[in-house]
């Protein structure tokens, strides 16, 4: 049914595919994840997607994060039932019926329910096949949040430390370590990462290897707002199809049929003209089933469910009067009787007879009884038409006109027991209209096609103009020129040589012309830039944090061990070429649940006890 | 004297948790575990939820900051300077006229007359879409 690619009216027309995930497997930790030290877990955690895998040393690092799941977890169907427990990413299958329930430990793109992030991380270590006794026993190496609230990580770092008891952690940007895996790895490079995911896009200045965090910049927009845009752009247009219009649905749309436009006003001024828009509008086919239109479309069930209630009110019908013809023969026969005894002279009988009667005079016996007769004769002359046309609906298949001339009769057995069958009634308009033959079946298509059109543009559009949506933040590009003003002529030019761009958001075609033209138009003339793209911008995280990982296996500059957490608080963290600025602020240890049976715990709750600490 | 308070305080947790896990647990986990940023019910009515994003951001505010630290409110965008295109709001194309009635913008009159025609909930929803309902008085 989609032909696409084919000239005429059924070109681009695509189904969609509404893939389900498969459930993962729980894996068994290979022969390299036990080596002679621990091997460490490298966890890329995303708003998106969770990537967890084992960073093996030895020739062959492993191609891909063995564990990819969509960072959310729903209970049970059905209310929070205690059995089955909640379940996690792949295993939950298709998202769409549990939309409602699904929850995520991200709020934005920090993790802020450590409860549910607890349940990612289970799900993380069972699949890998961790199996050491009562303790993680492998460093991990986590991502987080450009510029992480101290709240967070001391949280996060809890949970590691506490409930898990691995040995050490070393926290990194996920931008960062995509940027370690693209470049070669003894330079040290200066260069202006834009990382767009799901959440959220960050622009990074890098100088000499080092994060310059006080000029980073965060547009709170990303693959969920364009999935939210699409989505509600397509609602709108097509108000009848408000439920099949999923967000998984529009991920699909925006994974694969969206483009960035290099000029966006000019792209618009392209689709105005309608015969670009027949060449280029990608029609969406949504399931449908021609079971579920109404009574429009007639087909030969339809006939024939038609002809059976037909039948059976005609032969109701035919019962009935058949019955009043018993009756009136009855009282025709007694008012013959009646009339006897009149001519026969026995007029007391006769008067005796009309009183029982309720009549008063033998002319209106006579009228009567001519009135009864007629009626008889009527009702015998039906119930032999009534045959005669159940023998032709019997005969007769073909659902033509010639039925309905039989049928015109019979109607008017319908209409006086139309209160008896209330189906059949509504349907009695509908016999006397021309039946149609089999409607065509790419009209019943058409209807449940979704066009989009300039929505292509639309979608991803709105990281570079945040207005569409209504958001007041400026796009990439004036954000771009904001920063880049903050440097000198010299360092500018330095960033500019190297633009990299990362992040799952940044996958559309066209997105780097894109970039390269801003800066086209921002840069002096004849200033030089160069952009990259990263080589796989959804996966090269995961990959640049196991490079990391193994490169600095024994540098202990850079993980946190468990003492220094129990030293430090939680919310410590050691700098490194990939991770955020550490700004030495103790944070009071929160008042766990105990807080009331021990006394030095008193002054953890209020920040006054801050003050005091950090002395 | 502060560490070993603080020491104190995570072996006690360790020791004085009850344990409130899932049906199977699993191996490589402390089964007494509490997190300590969700009271739960034990901890009394202070302390039920976790917190969202913008009560970290609130309470990460009041914290002692230099005026060139990092952090994650300091790093959002600033809003933008140059005044917003005007886009359909049915078509997305370049919008030169609005409605004087519902507030749409359109681009040709064929979007004008499909735009008079909409049901008044989708007219909401369109504005809804780029933030423009006007609060009713």
């Amino acid at each position: 049914m989609a032909a696409a690619g084919a000239a005429g009216a059924v070109a681009n027309v695509f189904p969609f595919r509404d893939a389900r995930a498969a459930p993962d497997p729980v894996l068994e930790a290979g022969p390299g994840a036990h080596g002679p030290l621990p091997v460490p877990l490298v966890l890329d955690n995303g708003s998106f997607q969770a990537r967890a895998g084992w960073a093996c040393p030895g020739p062959d690092p492993g191609p891909e994060p063995r564990l990819q799941f969509r960072a959310v977890c729903a209970r049970g169907r059905g209310g929070a039932r205690g059995g089955a427990g909640p379940q996690v990413g792949n295993a939950l299958g298709s998202l769409e019926p549990l939309r409602w329930m699904l929850r995520s430990p991200f709020d934005r793109n920090v993790p802020v329910n450590l409860e549910l992030q607890e349940l990612l991380l289970d799900y993380s270590f069972q699949h890998l096949g961790v199996s050491s006794q009562g303790c993680v026993d492998h460093p991990i190496v986590l991502t987080e949040a450009v510029c992480n609230p101290l709240y967070s990580r001391q949280m996060m770092s809890e949970l590691l430390f506490e409930c898990y008891g691995i040995p050490k952690v070393a926290y990194g940007i996920d931008s960062l370590f995509s940027f370690y895996h693209n470049k070669p790895k003894n330079l040290i490079s200066s260069g202006l990462i834009i990382s767009s995911g799901y959440q959220c896009t960050h622009i990074l200045p890098i100088l000499e290897g080092r994060l310059d965090a006080k000029n980073c910049k965060r547009i709170n927009l990303g693959g969920s707002q364009a999935a939210g845009y699409l989505q509600r752009l397509l609602q709108l247009k097509y108000p009848g199809h408000l439920a099949a219009i999923t967000l998984s649905r529009m991920e699909e749309i925006l994974h694969e049929h969206s483009y960035v436009a290099e000029d966006y006003v000019e792209e618009l001024q392209k689709w105005r003209c309608p015969d670009y828009y027949e060449n280029n509008v990608h029609k969406m086919q949504l399931p449908f089933s021609s079971k579920l239109l109404g009574s429009t479309l007639s087909s030969e069930e339809k006939q024939e469910r038609r002809q059976q209630q037909l039948r059976r009110l005609q032969e109701l019908n035919a019962r009935r009067r058949e019955e009043k013809l018993q009756l009136d023969q009855e009282r025709l026969d007694r008012l013959l009787y009646v009339q006897e005894l009149l001519e026969d002279g026995q007029m007391d009988q006769f008067h005796k007879a009309l009183v029982e009667l309720n009549m008063d005079s033998p002319e209106e016996l006579q009228s009567y009884i001519q009135k009864l007769s007629s009626a008889v004769e009527q009702a015998k002359q039906k119930i032999l038409q009534a045959e005669v046309t159940l023998e032709v609906d019997v005969v007769d298949s073909k659902p033509e006109t010639p039925d309905l001339e039989q049928l015109e009769p019979s109607l008017e057995d319908v209409e006086s027991i139309n209160d008896f069958e209330p189906l059949f009634s509504e349907e009695t308009p509908e016999v006397e209209k021309p039946v149609t033959t089999v409607q065509p079946v790419f009209n019943l298509a058409a209807y449940h096609q979704l066009f989009v059109g300039t929505e292509r543009i639309r979608a991803p559009e709105i990281i570079f103009q945040p207005s569409l949506i209504g958001e007041e933040q400026a796009g990439i590009a004036e954000t771009l020129q904001y920063i880049l003003d903050r440097y000198s002529k010299d360092v500018q030019d330095l960033l500019v040589q190297n633009v990299f761009l990362t992040g799952g958001n940044m996958m559309y075609p066209g997105m780097k012309s894109r970039i390269e033209k801003e800066l086209l138009e921002m840069r002096p003339f004849q200033s030089a830039f160069k952009v990259q793209l990263a080589s796989n911008p959804v996966l090269d995280a995961w990959y640049g944090a196991r490079d990391w990982a193994l490169d600095h296996l024994d540098n202990d500059e850079v993980w946190i061990t468990r003492k220094e957490y129990e030293e430090k608080g939680g919310e410590y963290l050691k700098e490194h070429c990939a991770s955020n600025i550490y700004v030495p602020i103790r944070l009071p240890k929160q008042a766990s649940r105990f807080s009331d049976t021990q006394a030095p715990s008193k002054g953890s709750g209020a920040s006054g006890g801050s003050a005091g600490e950090q002395a | 004297m502060e560490a070993m308070s603080e020491n104190k305080m995570v072996t006690s947790d360790f020791s004085t948790g009850p344990m409130e896990k899932a049906a199977k647990p699993l191996p490589f986990k402390d089964p007494n575990f509490v997190h300590s940023g969700h009271g739960g019910a034990v901890a009394g009515k202070k302390n039920r939820t976790w917190k969202n994003l913008k009560q970290i951001l609130a309470s990460e505010r009041a914290l002692p900051w230099q005026l060139n630290d990092p952090n994650y409110f300091s790093i959002d965008a600033p809003p933008s300077f140059k005044p917003a295109k005007k886009y359909s709001d049915v078509s997305g194309l370049l919008a030169n006229y609005t409605d004087p009635q519902s507030k749409l913008r359109f681009s040709t009159i064929e979007e004008f007359s499909y735009i008079r025609r909409l049901p008044s909930d989708v007219v909401t929803g369109y504005l809804a879409l780029r933030k423009a309902t006007s609060i009713v008085p």
